[in-house]
């Protein structure tokens, strides 16, 4: 790639300047009007504490929220691609019903607050769904063992239903975005793809299979890649129903210390550490994807 | 050219229509029967129906009235006669239309093993064998992208070739390319004509309507103005408006 040359123009410095002098007037006013006391010493062990009895450092309050959203977020994109998949297939499908079916979800979820659908959905899955799947039951009933690795994976027994339920409320979310980001992907393909294989005798599914899809997937990776990140930005709205992710986390710790300012510019720093290096990793993946294209 | 016999009616299209959404009828109670072996090139003003007259014989294109049968199958809303009708009735595009994420081999093999069937060696030895008669047996392991698009559309007529139709289409196969590579597609498609393949052309190359076709129809509106051996198109065209596009073209 061909380096552009930086230009400094006399508004870029204005503009700097400008923006330094707001920075200084801001610190200036956090030092004389904000009567406030920053006690940063007492974050560090909300990260991580000294277990006594094992003699080892674990995770306490904040990295163990931050844990829940990491599984959060990579359950509920892993559920979210398949079920988006399903939907988008449905969206781009001959028969009247699927696309009505593809459409009406779509619209339902992307025209609703995230808040509301929660609560609507949320409490109709962990009421209804879970209590007939028996989910609490089949989950304590396990070996040691399995719980320790379902604790690992998913949440510990106690609230393996509630992870479940915002898992799954997540997911339905966010599968909405990944439908239009399938089926954009899908129609970006040319017509004279499926031309030439209709031509060519293959039924409409194998089309599907083997000429339009192989090619959508480049196109679908780095959109799908960068709903991750969305994914993980939207898991905060689960904390609203007591799931101990990282901002529930950060409320706990808000009400027990009072450190409203360290609190949360810590766990900014750490939604930041998580979506930034993720926003890298995609652009990466762009720039790879674009290369093979050409 | 040899004398050749033509065969039985394959193709029967019978007072077919088509209406554009715009309102533009692009046939207008189109009748023509093609005979088994018969080369019949269409040509016609862009716009005058042509290509869409070779889209309706393999259902790419669907008719409002009138019917078509295709070697004793009508292609209707049976989608077992439409599947059936696919497998006899090949197609070239103007834009090749290979599938890129494919290597040649991988695109001449597809629809053999998908729709006929074969095994993979079976595939392998037809593909390479039609590889050799485009003349680019050494490309098989090559993406479309590293080839040119004189040798992409030869590979395009091998993948057709592939499913052993009974009847090739080509969708003015050689106006996408330089004009250097068309010779070598032409070629192709006369060797084609000479084994006796039942084909429909739409072409502006009038040098292979004169060499290898039994038959030209030229297409305005919708409708047939004239058809007639090649010979008679160049040497005593009856109609003015034939008359007219043939000095536009040639």
């Amino acid at each position: 790639m061909r380096r552009r040359k930086v230009k400094i123009t006399p508004l870029d410095l204005f503009v700097v300047l400008l923006l330094v002098g707001a920075g200084l007037y801001l610190a200036y006013r956090m030092k004389v009007g904000l009567h406030y006391k920053w006690k940063w010493g007492v974050i560090p062990q909300y990260l991580f504490r000294f277990d006594q009895e094992n003699n080892k450092w674990v995770a306490n309050l904040l990295m163990q929220g931050l844990f829940t959203t990491i599984r959060l977020s990579v359950w509920a994109t892993i559920l979210a691609t398949i079920l988006g998949t399903v939907m988008g297939l449905f969206r781009v499908s001959q028969s009247l019903f699927k696309r009505l079916t593809g459409r009406t979800y779509v619209e339902l979820i992307r025209n609703l607050p995230p808040l509301v659908l929660i609560f609507i959905f949320y409490f109709f899955v962990s009421d209804q769904i879970m209590p007939v799947l028996g989910v609490d039951e089949f989950v304590r009933s396990r070996s040691e063992s399995t719980q320790a690795v379902l604790t690992f994976l998913f949440a510990p027994p106690s609230l393996f239903t509630a992870f479940l339920s915002a898992l799954i409320t997540l997911a339905v979310f966010e599968a909405a975005y990944i439908t239009e980001i399938v089926r954009a992907g899908i129609q970006s393909i040319e017509k004279g793809q499926w031309e030439a294989s209709y031509a060519l005798g293959l039924s409409w599914w194998q089309q599907m299979r083997y000429i339009v899809l192989p090619q959508a997937m480049q196109r679908i990776l780095p959109p799908l890649a960068g709903q991750l990140i969305s994914t993980i930005k939207d898991s905060a709205v689960v904390s609203i129903i007591s799931i101990p992710e990282l901002t529930f986390q950060g409320m706990e710790l808000m009400s027990a210390t009072y450190l409203t300012f360290e609190c949360w510019i810590t766990i900014g720093v750490l939604y930041l550490i998580l979506t930034l290096s993720l926003s890298l990793a995609v652009e990466r993946l762009e720039i790879y994807m674009r290369r093979s294209e050409a | 050219m040899q004398e050749k016999t033509l065969g039985d009616y394959i193709i029967t299209v019978d007072g077919i229509s088509k209406t554009f959404p715009n309102g533009v009828c692009a046939l207008c109670d189109f009748t023509t029967k093609i005979r088994r072996r018969e080369v019949v090139v269409v040509i016609g003003p862009s716009g005058s129906g042509k290509s869409t007259f070779l889209r309706c014989l393999n259902g790419l294109e669907d008719i409002d009235s009138g019917s078509i049968v295709i070697d004793g199958i009508p292609l209707d809303d049976n989608k077992k006669n439409r599947l059936e009708i696919r497998k006899e009735v090949g197609m070239v595009f103007q834009l090749f239309n290979l599938f890129p994420h494919m290597t040649v081999l991988e695109n001449v093999n597809l629809a053999q093993r998908l729709v006929r069937k074969k095994t993979k060696e079976g595939a392998r030895q037809a593909t390479m064998d039609l590889l050799n008669k485009v003349g680019m047996p050494e490309k098989a392991t090559s993406y479309p992208s590293q080839l040119s698009g004189g040798q992409q559309q030869r590979v395009a007529i091998a993948r057709a070739l592939a499913m052993m139709p009974k009847i090739m289409l080509f969708d003015e196969a050689t106006s996408a390319l330089d004009p250097e590579m068309i010779g070598e597609v032409l070629d192709v498609m006369k060797t084609l004509a000479r084994e006796g393949m039942t084909m429909v052309v739409v072409t502006h190359e009038m040098g292979f309507a004169r060499e290898v076709s039994d038959r030209v129809i030229f297409i305005e509106e919708g409708r047939i103005v004239e058809e007639g051996t090649a010979e008679h198109f160049f040497t005593n065209p009856r109609e003015e408006r034939t008359k007219l596009f043939l000095s536009q073209i040639l």
